[in-house]
């Protein structure tokens, strides 16, 4: 059984744009069911990371390891078919299409084909990938969006789409590049609750980019730092809030050092 | 082998006229990453004015101002309507408007004109030069001179003024151009303008040269000045003119060789070819430069 | 009805018909300016079919449809690696290619045209067209249309999402090289005559803008610009020109005002009611 094997593990990943080295060198394992986070200052390579582990971008040297297989030079389209699925820093929807259209999306990879495509979702109301999509958007409290042109609705209500979006796939692993920016208070503390409890139901493992300290704190097990596209520190949130290394990366930009809460839900 | 210079010279002739246009597009693509499909109707709206005015015994010389003079015009009305008033949309929406120009100029044309072939009398007669049993006719020569120095002015103009300076900073990048104080609402007349008069230029000097002219003939020449862009590099001003003159000497040779039907083949096919293999052209900036 | 109406209603027929096949590359991100030469390859081989007596005309249409799509999918492949406006003049060498090598073929009358001996009326022509709508609207209201909408809007997500998007893009210009192959097999069967000459970029351009004017977001949109463009001279009596004329001048202004077209609204009417979304009250679309 290798349910200790990590879900993700990158080893000695390189990117280089130009002369610039982007990523440096870079290894680390992402364990299985958890929640892991991945900080550090704006620049330090995160979504780079992101863009590499999901192809959108080609390693110059080093591995990308899903699940103990090789998928280093598997093509970007594939990824999903083997678990990966992410969400984007900025919103990247169908804006003139409803919520619900766009989830579906979501389904493809688990219904491509012939038969996938042709499958009548906007004709049948009863067909049942629709009702699986609709029923993803009741869970995430969209329903009543479900019909609503996507463009139309407030930044926190795409970002849920979203989410909704790369859960229809079934991913084994979910990339979440700032999932909580832009969102206020409440929706946070609800985000967070929902993550919470898809990594405990479904075991999904996650990687998140994040720069609320809070919110990582509260979410995730294990926190992993990057600077200059290199990990300067690894471990839990409280070792890393105390990590001198850490500090000094931040200095004068995000995250100054304060109790991390845990939240009373 | 005499044929073949010959051919070449002729080659030479029209290839220049596609050069302009070939230009004139480069001007709207380089600048303002725009395909202005209504140059091959300014083309003709020059051509057939000329034709139009001559017939009423208008003096050549005025009648080719005149000529110009409204494509001017017309040029700067579409800027009016695919850029002035143009609010934030698909970046492909000013490309169908000029679509639309091109369509427009061309019914207004049969509407006046009938759809007939016209055709233009005599205007430079006797004045052939005959150098080393080649034959070449003045106005062409003039032409091309015309041509060269113009676009030659162009370049200059590009490099060495303020207003080439901002042409050069809005084509590297809009938004800092706004930031550094270039008035892009001032520039984009002028590139409009400027791209109207060679459209048109170059349509009187077809007219006068080869003295025939409808309401279609944008689609022929200026969809060839389409080629020559491409060809030579999108953006590029000199390699508009290295485009234009490999169209018309491929076009000249092509009828030569394989007989006038298959010259839109000869000329489409190079067309296409380029844009598969090497789509910036043989003298753009190589692929990624822009993403 | 008169022969003046039933004049009108095949024209508005085949354009709906040409209309569709604009529209499907379109959908994907693509602008297809070779549509007329499709439609040439269309005329072209249904007459040869149904002039030798090979198969009726009904038969005959599909078939030169047919022919179009396997051409669109033999070069898309390599045409449509370019992108944006490289795509567009690749798909318009690509036209006048098509229509300069067709009006070399001597067996198919060259430049003097090639007559059509087979003729078919207004029922025949209106049953392709609404079999061609009825094609797209049910395509578009399976996850074909949802793909296709994913793969205009951004490409490199549908990648991710797991959708082959070089498929997508060449099923849409191959299909809609199809519908414009039987658009030019009915226009060569009603008009008895079919020549190169018409399907130029004039024609292709004609197509494009009223798929554009009539809005690229619904289904709709085709049928809605297909019907204003044919019925324009109902309200402008005199020659064709003008029509072409005012025609322009229309869109020219309603790119300025409305540049996503007439018709933007969700691309499935509704023709089944959802319990569900049903029960909840006061939710504005």
């Amino acid at each position: 059984m290798k349910s200790t094997m990590p879900i993700l593990t990158l080893e000695k990943v390189s990117k280089r744009f130009g002369g610039l080295h982007v990523v440096d060198d870079l290894s680390f394992c992402v364990p299985r069911a958890a929640c892991t986070a991945l900080i550090g200052p704006n620049g330090a390579g995160k979504t780079t990371v992101f863009n590499l582990v999901t192809g959108v971008y080609a390693i110059d040297a080093g591995r990308v390891l899903l699940d103990g297989k090789d998928m280093s030079t598997m093509a970007s389209r594939q990824r999903i078919y083997h678990g990966i699925a992410r969400n984007f820093q900025n919103i990247r929807l169908m804006p003139h299409r409803s919520a619900l259209e766009n989830v579906l999306v979501g389904q493809h990879c688990r219904n491509s084909g012939l038969r996938g495509v042709l499958q009548p979702v906007n004709l049948i109301p009863r067909n049942r990938w629709r009702e699986e999509a609709r029923a993803a958007l009741a869970d995430s409290g969209l329903a009543q969006y479900e019909r609503a042109a996507v463009g139309g609705l407030p930044y926190g209500l795409q970002k849920r789409v979203e989410l909704v979006r790369a859960l229809l796939a079934k991913p084994r692993l979910l990339l979440l590049d700032e999932p909580a920016a832009g969102l206020n208070p409440r929706e946070t503390d609800e985000l967070q609750e929902r993550l919470s409890v898809l990594r405990r139901e479904r075991g999904i493992s996650m990687l998140i980019v994040e720069h609320d300290m809070n919110f990582v704190g509260a979410l995730c097990a294990h926190v992993i730092v990057l600077n200059f596209g290199r990990r300067i520190a690894e471990g839990t949130p409280d070792q890393i809030r105390d990590d001198p290394l850490v500090r000094e990366a931040y200095l004068g930009v995000d995250a100054k050092p304060r109790p991390l809460e845990r939240h009373a839900s | 082998m005499l044929i073949y210079f010959q051919q070449i010279v002729n080659g030479l002739m029209l290839g220049s006229i596609y050069a302009m246009v070939a230009v004139a597009l480069t001007l709207g693509m380089g600048v303002l990453r725009f395909l202005n499909f209504s140059i091959p109707g300014l083309f003709m709206i020059g051509g057939m004015l000329t034709w139009a005015l001559v017939r009423d015994a208008v003096p050549w010389p005025l009648a080719a101002g005149a000529a110009l003079l409204m494509g001017a015009l017309a040029s700067l009305g579409v800027e009016l309507f695919t850029w002035r008033w143009m609010r934030k949309a698909d970046e492909f929406v000013p490309l169908v408007s000029s679509m639309a120009f091109l369509i427009l100029f061309e019914n207004l044309a049969v509407a006046y004109w009938g759809s007939d072939l016209q055709s233009l009398p005599q205007l430079f007669a006797g004045t052939d030069w005959h150098v080393a049993s080649l034959v070449v006719s003045v106005p062409q020569v003039v032409g091309l001179v015309l041509s060269i120095a113009l676009i030659a002015g162009l370049s200059l103009i590009l490099r060495k003024t303020r207003l080439g300076r901002a042409l050069r900073t809005i084509a590297e990048d809009a938004d800092t151009a706004l930031l550094l104080g270039v008035h892009i609402h001032r520039i984009v007349p002028a590139v409009f303008l400027i791209s109207g008069l060679f459209a048109a230029l170059s349509g009187v000097l077809f007219a006068v040269n080869y003295r025939q002219v409808h309401p279609f003939m944008g689609e022929a020449l200026g969809l060839k000045g389409i080629s020559a862009m491409v060809v030579g590099g999108m953006g590029n001003i000199w390699g508009a003119i290295a485009g234009g003159l490999i169209i018309g000497c491929a076009e000249v040779i092509s009828i030569d060789l394989f007989g006038a039907d298959f010259v839109d083949i000869s000329v489409y096919g190079l067309l296409l070819l380029i844009l598969m293999v090497r789509p910036t052209g043989l003298f753009g900036a190589p692929a990624g430069a822009r993403a | 009805m008169s022969g003046y109406v039933e004049g009108i209603l095949v024209l508005l027929a085949i354009n709906v018909v040409f209309a569709y096949g604009a529209f499907l590359p379109i959908a994907a991100g693509q602008l297809n300016l070779g549509i007329a030469g499709f439609a040439a390859i269309g005329g072209y081989v249904s007459a040869l079919l149904s002039n030798n007596a090979v198969v009726p005309a009904p038969v005959a249409i599909p078939v030169g449809g047919l022919a179009a799509a396997m051409v669109a999918l033999a070069v898309a492949a390599p045409v449509l690696r370019t992108r944006g406006i490289y795509l567009a003049l690749a798909t318009f060498a690509l036209g006048e290619i098509v229509r300069a090598a067709i009006l070399n073929i001597e067996m198919v009358g060259g430049a003097a045209g090639y007559p059509v001996a087979a003729f078919i009326r207004f029922p025949t022509i209106a049953a392709f067209a609404a079999g061609v709508a009825l094609v797209v609207w049910l395509l578009f209201a399976t996850r074909f249309g949802i793909a296709i909408t994913a793969v205009h809007d951004d490409e490199r997500v549908a990648d991710l999402m797991g959708l082959n998007v070089r498929a997508f893009q060449i099923a849409a210009f191959a299909l809609g090289a199809g519908f414009a192959g039987i658009g030019g097999g009915l226009y060569a069967h009603h008009f008895s005559y079919v020549e190169a000459q018409y399907f130029g970029i004039t024609l292709s351009i004609s197509i494009v803008l009223y798929v554009l004017f009539g809005g690229t977001r619904s289904v709709l949109g085709p049928l809605l610009g297909a019907t204003i463009f044919t019925l324009l001279p109902e309200l402008l009596r005199g020659s064709a020109q003008w029509r072409y004329v005012l025609f322009a001048g229309i869109v020219i202004v309603v790119m300025v005002l409305r540049p996503q077209g007439l018709v933007t609204g969700m691309q499935m009417p509704r023709l089944f009611r959802d319990d569900g979304a049903r029960l909840r009250t006061g939710q504005a679309q």
